[in-house]
């Protein structure tokens, strides 16, 4: 069975459709990249997904594991496995780092029928992932994302889907705003995450995301369509040439 | 621009307690319950007391409230004189009955804020008087509660407190208020000395059929400070006025409070703040959340005499809506008749951010846990302001009971 299969999906926000029927079937242990211009519906995409509220999606179907997601709430599809990586992370200003997380973590074990997680434990679990992410301790003491430079707020993503261990991790436009150092350390985060058991579905503008993070599949989203499916060389073939054309093949 | 209203005129004495009650008696003759014509009254009404007789409370057994706040508990219980006996007091401190007081309670009403509806009642009506005195240079670790509880429905109380803390004395008092008559008045004044220090909190959760019209004032001498922080949770209507008097020069205060309303309820904060000396510094943040129909006020004043240069007066007020039927008024009053000063104020109401919701629940925090954490994240940061740790802990605890209570009452509607 497929983990995600995306079927003639269309949604819409408020009056405005943005998706006009898009298919995308993503197995475990694959790495798909979405690749678009701006107002292609990427974004739209991402939080259609994991279910936004105000995206309402008006034919077609999401399939995670075989069942559908669509009346499933964000917080029920986050805990049957679904994670997304945001491209703009919200500052959370009173709400504290650790008891964040560890809210995050036990809403999965609780889930999945286990005990919650000791607090000595999990801040040892913690600490320990964050340090290969380059998150000091004092970061993690902080409100959520509350003063993180753009760098620390999407390594700060990362360290959240190491901890959740997501089958299918959405990453949204994660370079954005990454200088060549920091998407170094991102893209090294998100390839320890890689495994045959996680499906990944990268959102970018950019192929030098690509470069770092090598996917298995590329496709090219416009006009609320993907519009073209290939390898990696696709991703390549738009570095060149620009999306200018891709669209008419729509 | 200078409204009529709460103007204190602190200067003004009267001859006895039975003066005092009588010019009381006298004002309130001509004067309905406060309304929305008032000004000071303009967001909450009290015209639903103008038809019920209220009785004076008569003694009876009452349920002590849940003791979980650690201290020297005065109890002050509707319709029971004052439970003085065998208070296990620190040196330095003395709790008395002070209604047969008349100097003492002529150095109350120094106090007192002139034409003012709450005082005129209260003194009018009094039920009880205590009087508690810190010696100078006395600081008691342990804290001490004043325990308001008893009274039911068709009965008002009118408990009336007058605290001195001599030069440089220091106590830790927390007021708490869970009784259950129709009117709770209390009525607290507080004269603090040079260099005094106090650490107050008050916790209002009467019962669901009170009206609390609760009136808490400091009088603060040269570089005395108190920390202040009020909790509105209970009642059907509760109005809570902090007053604050700065007498000297160098004093500081503290007076932020939270105010929780769900259901019905209307919480209104009142605030008057008068700087008559220079260099002194009031701050103020109140925050609010309001729940399905429930209403909320914030009135802040603030009046900077012309003497009083240098003042420093910082007020800020914001309303958390939950529900599209709750409703938030504030209304900031600055009067500043002195030139050199720094004085700012600000009002916000707004509703939980959907955006910050959806983050959370995409990391499977479910509906109601989000919330949960993203009213107690609103809320946070005004508790940091309580001074004394264990009135912080007791209130972070009450605060974030109401919010669990609230958000999973919501979620199994």
């Amino acid at each position: 069975m497929s983990l995600l299969e995306i079927k003639n999906l269309h949604a819409r926000i408020g009056d405005t459709e943005i998706l006009h029927g898009i298919d995308l079937t993503i197995n475990r242990g694959e790495v798909h990249a979405i690749m678009g211009p701006n107002g292609s519906g990427k974004s739209t995409l991402s939080y259609v997904l994991s279910g936004r509220d105000g995206y309402e999606v008006t034919d077609g179907d999401i399939l995670l594991d075989g069942e559908s997601v669509l009346e499933m709430e964000a917080d029920e599809r986050a805990r049957a496995g679904m994670f997304l990586a945001f491209q703009y992370p919200v500052e959370l200003p009173g709400v504290g780092g650790m008891a964040f997380l560890r809210a995050a973590v036990n809403a999965r074990l609780r889930e999945a029928g286990q005990d919650e997680v000791d607090q000595l434990e999990f801040v040892k679990m913690v600490r320990a992932e964050a340090k290969d992410l380059g998150i000091k301790d004092d970061m993690l003491k902080r409100a959520v994302n509350v003063g993180f430079s753009g760098g620390e707020k999407k390594r700060y993503e990362i360290l959240q889907m190491a901890l959740l261990k997501p089958s299918l991790a959405i990453l949204d436009e994660t370079d954005s705003g990454l200088d060549v150092d920091a998407l170094k350390i991102v893209s090294e985060g998100v390839n320890a995450l890689r495994s045959a058991e996680c499906g990944m579905l990268v959102i970018t503008h950019y192929q030098r995301l690509l470069n770092h993070i090598v996917p298995d599949y590329v496709h090219i989203l416009a006009g609320g369509r993907i519009v073209k499916s290939g390898d990696k060389s696709l991703a390549l073939d738009v570095e060149q040439n620009g999306y200018a054309g891709l669209g008419d093949a729509a | 621009m200078v409204m009529r209203g709460l103007v204190m005129q602190p200067e003004r004495t009267y001859l006895t307690w039975a003066d005092r009650q009588a010019a009381a008696r006298s004002y309130l003759d001509g004067v309905n319950w406060p309304a929305g014509r008032t000004e000071a009254w303009k967001f909450t009404s009290l015209a639903h007391l103008s038809d019920s007789a209220l009785a004076v409370p008569r003694a009876g057994p009452y349920a002590a409230p849940e003791q979980n706040l650690d201290g020297i508990v005065i109890s002050i219980a509707a319709g029971l004189a004052p439970d003085l006996t065998g208070l296990d007091l620190p040196d330095g401190v003395s709790v008395t009955d002070m209604s047969a007081d008349e100097a003492a309670c002529q150095q109350a009403f120094e106090l007192l804020p002139d034409n003012h509806h709450l005082t005129a009642l209260s003194a009018s009506r009094q039920t009880c008087a205590v009087r508690l005195s810190v010696a100078a240079h006395t600081t008691i670790d342990t804290p001490l509660i004043l325990q308001f509880a008893g009274g039911q429905a068709g009965e008002a109380a009118h408990p009336f407190v007058f605290i001195e803390l001599g030069d440089g004395a220091h106590i830790h008092l927390a007021e708490r208020h869970e009784g259950a008559a129709s009117l709770s008045q209390p009525l607290i004044l507080a004269r603090l000395g040079e260099s005094a220090k106090l650490d107050h909190i008050k916790f209002q959760n009467d019962s669901d059929n009170t009206t609390h019209l609760g009136l808490t004032l400091f009088r603060l001498d040269r570089q005395a400070r108190v920390n202040s922080f009020a909790v509105s949770k209970g009642s059907q209507m509760a109005r809570m006025e902090t007053h604050c008097f700065f007498a000297a020069p160098d004093a500081e205060a503290a007076m932020s409070a939270v105010y929780l309303g769900r259901g019905t309820q209307h919480h209104d904060i009142t605030t008057v703040v008068s700087h008559e000396r220079r260099d002194c510094a009031s701050r103020q943040l109140i925050r609010g959340v309001l729940d399905d129909k429930a209403r909320g006020v914030f009135q802040g004043r603030v009046r900077v005499a012309p003497d009083a240069q240098k003042t420093d007066g910082q007020q800020m007020s914001r309303a958390l809506l939950l529900s599209r039927e709750a409703e938030a008024d504030a209304k900031p009053e600055l009067e500043i008749f002195a030139d050199d000063v720094v004085c700012s104020h600000g009002a916000t109401v707004g509703e939980l951010d959907e955006s910050l919701l959806f983050y959370l629940k995409s990391r499977g925090i479910a509906e109601a846990e989000a919330r949960t954490m993203l009213i107690d994240a609103f809320l946070v940061d005004t508790l940091e302001e309580v001074s004394y740790p264990p009135f912080a802990e007791f209130l972070r605890h009450q605060v974030s009971g109401w919010t669990a209570r609230q958000t999973r009452e919501k979620q199994t509607a």
